[in-house]
């Protein structure tokens, strides 16, 4: 493991991207050289509430992914499994997606050899709905002539028209009820180790990209780009070490506030009889892969007329199933037509199966101890 | 019956089964409010088989498998160790009492530890009482 800094020697990529631009720079090395077949990332749809995941073939395309996207949660990981297994891939992740991408890879459902990981720091995601309301509520602007927006030293700044940014404190909107979506108040994985490479802002001069070096092809994939001639890097100081693992560490402790005051506050069966069994938390799940097969399919589960649905009967088969694996994405609480706080159940049993076994979804190296043939009680 | 507590008793056919059996021969008296269903092993049994008796009014769940170490398959009851402390964790986020979910290594000579085991879980569920279900409470 090692850091460095590094920024864009392409001036439209610099431009383009974000703090260096040096995550761009990094896919149009892979594939000018054709060492993957495409790059899997996210571009603006109608405006930048509106993601959409872009299989990129020609380096030509790329800038047009360059740039942060908080307002548009996409799930990487399940679009790798579902369309992209037998290409070679490279992604820029979340935490949540890299340990979607995680999970998936220890179920055999994404070839690890064929996926190159860029991850990307994350203090959370922002609902669009929930960004077009707090834009007009608290900067008093029209959410259609916001050109950009970031998330930096605790403050959610949108970039207008004219030029000028303005910024207010995440503190604030949360308070009110605006702000991240509640999975990634709660997310306390916020730098995702388990990719090739992390990057981010956070400890970098103006204008550089902190990189954190996670694993061997991190490291070819940087010696590459250098050498390439694409990537510029120099080392960090002390400072700015100091400083990434300061702002990490606060995040984490923020993230851990927010669990301790709401999984006591829960109240399951409430929630729990809001249910309409639409199955949708269960298709977006990224680590429900196997529901073309899925126990709640089978008769003995599925009774005509058996709405809404006796709770332990789909949403228990459905945490004795994945909850272990829950990686808080957030997507069940998103697609929910009831509005049931899904994710936030889910997190808790895996938060409890980390209590009694140490496993976390996602990070942790070895499987989840649940699919483990070894003679040992816990 | 005198009472209408409802257990359903998923026992592995090598060890626990054959406990209850030795009960059964030796005519020792337990609750008979246990419906016994044969499993081949322990590791056979998931936790849906646990929710899908809850669901259909079971007031408690009783599982009895083979000591650790014994298993007739080697490690099935090592799997279901791990799959129950899941349920465990489960159970309790749909207002079903921990109490109502119990698993035992019982073997097949131990008649009276079965006799035993069922008279306590009896005992417990009365204290508790019946559950109310939604889906039967309906029909």
């Amino acid at each position: 493991m090692s850091y460095l800094l590094a920024k864009s020697k392409d001036d439209d990529i610099l431009k383009a991207g974000e703090c260096g631009g040096a995550v761009t720079s990094i896919f149009k090395y892979l594939l000018d050289n054709g060492i993957v077949d495409g790059v899997l990332a996210i571009r603006p749809g109608d405006d930048i509430y509106d993601g959409v995941p872009t299989f990129v073939t020609d380096s030509e395309d790329l800038l047009a992914t360059a740039g942060s996207y908080h307002c548009s949660p996409t799930m990487i990981g399940e679009l790798v499994r579902k369309y992209l297994f037998d290409k070679k891939v490279a992604v820029a992740v979340k935490p949540c997606d890299m340990r979607a991408v995680d999970e998936l890879i220890k179920r055999n459902k994404i070839n690890s050899d064929n996926i190159y990981t860029v991850g990307l720091n994350c203090g959370g995601t922002v609902s669009p709905i929930t960004a077009r309301k707090m834009i007009d509520l608290f900067y008093g602007v029209d959410p259609d002539d916001v050109l950009s927006e970031e998330i930096d030293k605790g403050q959610f700044i949108i970039e207008l028209k004219d030029g000028s940014e303005k910024g207010v404190k995440i503190h604030e909107l949360e308070h009110e009820g605006f702000g991240r979506r509640e999975n990634c108040q709660r997310c306390d994985v916020k730098i995702p180790r388990r990719a090739n490479i992390a990057c981010g802002n956070w400890g970098a001069e103006d204008g550089w990209t902190f990189i954190e070096i996670n694993d061997e092809r991190g490291e070819e994939l940087i010696e590459g780009a250098k050498k390439a001639n694409i990537l510029d890097t120099k080392t960090p100081s002390e400072n700015s070490i100091e400083a990434r693992s300061k702002v990490e560490g606060i995040m984490i402790k923020m993230a851990q506030k927010n669990q301790n005051a709401n999984f006591d506050g829960a109240n399951e069966m409430e929630e729990w009889n809001r249910c309409i069994k639409c199955y949708a938390c269960r298709d977006v799940c990224p680590i429900c892969w196997c529901y073309e097969n899925c126990e709640l399919n089978k008769s003995y589960f599925k009774e005509a007329g058996s709405v809404p649905p006796e709770p332990i009967a789909f949403q228990g088969v459905r945490l004795s199933h994945m909850s272990f694996s829950c990686v808080d994405c957030g997507q069940c609480d998103d697609v929910c037509p009831s509005d049931i706080p899904v994710s936030l159940i889910f997190d808790k049993l895996q938060k409890k199966y980390y209590d009694r076994t140490g496993y976390i979804a996602g990070v942790s190296d070895e499987k989840p101890p649940l699919y483990s043939p070894e003679k040992s009680e816990l | 019956m005198s009472d209408d507590i409802k257990i359903v008793g998923l026992l592995c056919n090598w060890c626990c089964y054959g406990g209850a059996d030795t009960a059964g021969t030796a005519r020792m008296q337990y609750p008979p409010n246990v419906r016994i269903i044969r499993v081949m092993c322990s590791g056979r049994i998931n936790p849906s088989l646990v929710f899908k008796a809850f669901e259909e009014g079971a007031d408690g769940v009783f599982v009895g498998g083979c000591h650790i170490g014994d298993c007739h398959y080697d490690a099935g009851n090592y799997k279901w160790s791990r799959r129950a402390k899941i349920v465990q964790d489960i159970i309790e986020e749909f207002g079903i009492e921990k109490e109502r979910f119990r698993f035992e290594w019982i073997s097949a000579s131990e008649g009276e530890k079965f006799q035993k085991t069922m008279k306590e879980f009896h005992n417990t569920l009365k204290e508790i009482g019946p559950r109310t279900n939604t889906k039967t409470a309906s029909k």
